[in-house]
């Protein structure tokens, strides 16, 4: 998460009509909304509805918004409601096993949660990375690029000698993980033991 | 307190942030432009039912069955708005019961609208699918739901 006085301005900002406020909330909050949205694995087109959706409902709700710095859990929660509603309209066509007992069972039932996990995660990396100095980021989004830059064309382009650059990504991948977004997420799934590991 | 990933996977992991970022340009159009709704003239009514979605707190039994209608409802000081959703269109009611002038209204502005009758019932064609709220007009009351996914 972004410094809570800054999301706290931003807010205020927002509920106060200023669009660009609102633009910069859009920008750092969408794919949070569209990661939840993929969690949940709805149709590109669904997705698009309930996060236009979401978006319109925050609209209303910045004035009610008492503690801005809760903005991200209340978009998880918008966006997770709105998806629920497409799981029960497909549950109303699913298919039955005319041989069997009951409904054929439903493969996406159970992701959801390690899904939002991910998401959660995603959006710690997308702060973190944020927080971190240009030259971390630049060096990160370099090497994690698709496909990620050799360490030739890093050289090239950041003028660091060759033989610098593996342990300057070590370095910055090490700041990325001491960064607040990240210790906060840590901090939160680790006191649940559910932490997500990549795959 | 020691962190869970490798080098490796948290690069992998950013690698998947990244492709995400580039995503959706016209979703954050839509968001952006979905500011200018900030301010509209009507009372805004609360959400207190969806049959389709997690069930508000404090209302029980009135969820459809599958195949039923989607049952939503709508309350404020003034005015409750019950709405029944299925693939025939869109049956409401006001309370307490009045005449009025109710209006379907997309992201994009006002489309369809239909008169209310002396008992407050009126009927809507189904919509396209998307965001969409009720604006409602009663007397010099003015009234708008929250936005609903159809």
């Amino acid at each position: 998460m972004p410094p809570v006085s800054e999301l706290t301005a931003l807010v205020q900002a927002s509920a106060k009509g200023d669009e660009s406020a609102w633009n910069e909330l859009v920008r750092r909050y969408a794919p949070l909304v569209v990661a939840v949205t993929r969690s949940h694995q709805l149709a590109p087109a669904d997705a698009q509805d309930v996060s236009q959706t979401v978006w319109l409902r925050l609209v209303e709700h910045l004035d009610g918004l008492r503690e801005p710095e809760a903005l991200p859990g209340w978009i998880v929660t918008t966006t997770q409601r709105e998806c629920c509603r497409y799981y029960r309209q497909a549950q109303k066509v699913l298919p039955v096993d005319p041989q069997g007992d009951g409904i054929v069972s439903h493969d996406g039932a159970a992701a959801p949660d390690s899904g939002l996990l991910r998401a959660e995660l995603r959006q710690a990396l997308r702060d973190g990375l944020a927080e971190l100095p240009a030259r971390d980021q630049q060096l990160l989004r370099l090497r994690a690029a698709d496909p990620p830059a050799s360490y030739e064309e890093i050289s090239k382009l950041l003028g660091m000698p060759i033989g610098s650059i593996g342990p300057s990504i070590r370095r910055s991948l090490d700041r990325l993980r001491q960064t607040g977004a990240m210790k906060t997420y840590l901090a939160a799934t680790q006191a649940t033991d559910r932490v997500r590991r990549p795959a | 307190m020691n962190s869970p990933w490798t080098d490796d996977e948290l690069l992998q992991e950013l690698a998947a942030v990244l492709a995400e970022e580039q995503a959706d340009e016209h979703v954050i159009q839509a968001a952006e432009a979905a500011f200018s709704w900030r301010t509209v003239d009507a009372d805004l009514l609360s959400l207190v039912l969806d049959s389709d979605a997690e069930p508000a707190v404090g209302v029980r039994g009135r969820h459809s069955g599958p195949g039923g209608p989607r049952v939503l409802m709508f309350r404020g000081e003034q005015l409750a708005v019950e709405v029944e959703i299925d693939d025939a269109g869109i049956v409401g009611q006001l309370t307490p019961p009045q005449p009025g002038h109710v209006t379907l209204v997309g992201p994009n502005g006002p489309g369809l609208a239909a008169q209310a009758d002396e008992v407050g019932c009126f009927t809507l064609p189904l919509p396209a699918s998307g965001p969409v709220r009720l604006d409602c007009r009663l007397g010099d009351g003015h009234f708008v739901t929250p936005w609903i996914t159809i």
